[in-house]
């Protein structure tokens, strides 16, 4: 018995080691997204049979104004929220100075981050609420009217996706802070000798030395503006009219309220094929930077 | 080439004082060579004089300008890290002529400093190549490439050998004392490592918890150190000590007793505070004892308790119970004997050991200073 072991145990040990997360890796991600997948190229109402149509969910989701508008929206959200990761930064570099009060400021920055997104979006949804929100408070104190943002077709997904940076800017703003504190002070050293001051200091000796935490958090971001859910559904459930709907909610709303799982899986498989252009690209980074070290 | 001048510099971390009061003047062209132990202040010194650390009194010249308050960058030095610290994503050219970049030279002139400060190096063939892609050597001498090119006034290293290895360092060394006849530039030199100490320095500065000890050039400070500190740091192997009782004292002569050693006199210096019946420190390195053949001329025995064969020189540490070394890295007590060439000496062997007296050190006082008359060098 010993014998055996020892002479597998070359490739044994570690696939014992990685099967737990094949296993789970396996059942939760690939078996699922093959199954949306196989659902997808059927009518089915989540309980009853499953009715083969072959690519016509595919057919009807092309033609359909809705996906296009919640299309729009996810572009509207992976445009706006590349403004975390640089946003991060500079609050990154404000908290990180040694100045007297900075580590009180430095919480407060922290303050979304363990705010569940839910109470991000009710707290911002009163924010927005006309007459007595705190938006309108400070249009009264100009003298000016505050729009109504969660009802105006035009302004909404804007309203969300600001209410949604907040949080995502505090997380690439604890991305960076780590990343300033693995800063080699030495090279800072040199730097200084060599008379790199403000910018410059920053182009040339600290950013280049974060360019692995910038890959993860605009990686990050990007994909939490893709599977953007939970806001719209607390503050806008996609209205008024899905306006502000994106595909992960649209995915949720057909699947749910519209018992359409067919169609709604048609949805997430789309969604799934835009999000492995960015993961293709992280991974390929990822492998490239192992095969370099 | 130019001077460098500290008054008074102190620097506090809390309620630390990690410098306290250092005076020194490095006159131009000076290779100057700063040692003490881990924790004495010497790096903390060195990047006060770049001005990465900031001095809390003091002040501080170059070439007679105030440099205080500057900025590392406009204070005409340039330093060389101990890691290194090359900038990873920039070629070994980029890496050298940042400093000129960031001064807003014209390119043809960066280019000309960078080319004859890679000739210097030899690191022509190397200039388009990242730092991951050089040895540890090549990288240190484009560290030492980026200090020429800015053709500083003062060029300062911290500790810039230690992570080489052996037979690196000795070349390095050689290299840097090289470069230091050709540049004819100032530098400060900061180590842990006697031997770069005493074969680089023009003058050394040993520090101790944040302040100098003793300057001077290696050959006055091994031989005549003017404390127990200065003497036990300076030497390899380490400067033995024992304890001793002072059992008569003249004028310029103090007789000494000590258990093990018996009694003898040393010429000590005019005015000494030592009074009879004062405990007092022998010093005798172990290159001043030497083994003779019978009883009569020796003045202490002991037993080999372990032999170094080094090739061209061995070193013997021997058990002489009574006399018993104070102080020592080990703890035993044991007599550090340095003999030239191989001496054929089992474990456990008897030895009958001499020395000159005029060789032999006394310290005593408050500070243990050394009292035993100057040697001639």
């Amino acid at each position: 018995m010993t014998s055996i072991w020892r002479r597998q145990s070359g490739w044994a040990t570690p696939t014992l080691f990685i099967l737990p997360a094949i296993i789970l890796f396996g059942v939760v991600i690939v078996l699922s997204s093959l199954q949306s997948l196989w659902i997808s190229l059927h009518d089915w109402d989540g309980m009853g049979a499953m009715t083969w149509v072959g690519l016509d969910n595919y057919r009807e989701l092309f033609g359909d104004p809705q996906f296009f508008v919640s299309l729009k929206n996810n572009l509207i959200w992976l445009i706006i929220f590349m403004a975390a990761p640089p946003a991060g930064l500079g609050i990154a570099l404000l908290v990180n100075q040694q100045i007297a009060g900075m580590r009180i400021l430095k919480s407060l920055f922290f303050v979304p981050l363990v705010l569940a997104s839910v109470a991000v979006g009710v707290v911002f949804t009163w924010v927005y609420t006309p007459g007595f929100g705190l938006l309108a408070l400070i249009f009264s104190a100009f003298g000016a009217t505050a729009p109504a943002l969660l009802s105006d077709e035009h302004f909404v997904t804007f309203a969300v996706v600001f209410a949604a940076l907040w949080p995502q800017i505090a997380f690439c703003m604890v991305l960076y802070l780590a990343g300033l504190n693995s800063l080699s002070s030495d090279l800072i050293g040199a730097g200084r000798v060599d008379g790199a001051k403000g910018w410059n200091m920053l182009r040339h000796v600290v950013l280049p030395q974060l360019t692995q935490v910038t890959f993860i958090a605009i990686a990050i971001t990007a994909i939490g503006a893709l599977r953007s859910f939970d806001m719209v559904s607390v503050m806008t459930q996609g209205g008024p009219f899905g306006s502000s709907s994106v595909l992960a909610y649209q995915m949720y709303e057909q699947s749910i309220f519209s018992y359409r799982f067919g169609y709604g899986a048609a949805i997430a498989t789309v969604l799934l094929a835009i999000m492995a252009v960015f993961i293709a690209w992280y991974l390929s980074r990822i492998i490239r930077a192992e095969a370099r070290s | 080439m130019s001077s460098l001048e500290l008054r008074q510099i102190e620097k506090r971390y809390g309620g630390y004082r990690a410098l306290r009061g250092i005076n020194l003047r490095v006159e131009p062209g000076e290779f100057i060579v700063m040692v003490g132990p881990s924790g004495c202040g010497k790096s903390t010194l060195l990047k006060s004089i770049a001005g990465l650390v900031q001095v809390d009194s003091g002040e501080m010249l170059i070439n007679g300008r105030d440099v205080t308050k500057a900025e590392p960058g406009d204070r005409g030095i340039a330093m060389v890290f101990q890691s290194y610290a090359l900038y990873p994503h920039m070629t070994v050219a980029e890496n050298m002529g940042f400093g000129l970049r960031m001064a807003k030279r014209p390119r043809t002139e960066i280019d000309a400093a960078v080319g004859r400060a890679a000739q210097i190096l030899r690191l022509t063939d190397q200039l388009d190549k990242l730092p991951k892609q050089l040895s540890g050597g090549q990288r240190q001498r484009v560290a030492i490439g980026r200090a020429i090119t800015r053709s500083p006034e003062v060029f300062l290293f911290d500790e810039p050998l230690s992570n080489l290895d052996a037979a690196l360092r000795t070349q390095m060394r050689v290299e840097l004392s090289t470069l230091h006849a050709a540049l004819g530039a100032t530098m400060v030199y900061v180590t842990h490592d006697q031997v770069e100490a005493m074969t680089m320095a023009s003058r050394i500065v040993v520090l101790n918890a944040g302040s100098v000890e003793q300057v001077g050039a290696p050959r006055d400070l091994y031989s005549n150190p003017v404390n127990r500190f200065v003497a036990g740091f300076l030497g390899a192997p380490r400067m033995n000590f024992f304890e001793a009782k002072i059992v008569e004292a003249r004028l310029g002569q103090v007789s000494v007793e000590t258990a093990g050693l018996g009694r003898f006199a040393m010429p000590v210096v005019a005015n000494t505070p030592l009074a009879i019946g004062d405990t007092a420190t022998i010093g005798i390195r172990p290159e001043a004892l030497k083994l003779v053949g019978n009883r009569d001329g020796a003045h202490f025995s002991g037993a080999a308790q372990l032999v170094e064969y080094l090739g061209r020189e061995t070193i013997v540490y021997a058990d002489a119970a009574p006399l018993r070394c104070i102080g020592s890295d080990t703890g035993t007590g044991n007599v550090t004997i340095h003999l030239p060439g191989i001496a054929q000496l089992e474990t456990g062997a008897s030895l009958q050991i001499a020395f000159d007296p005029a060789n032999a050190y006394l310290f005593g006082g408050a500070e243990q200073r050394t009292l035993s008359a100057p040697k001639t060098i």
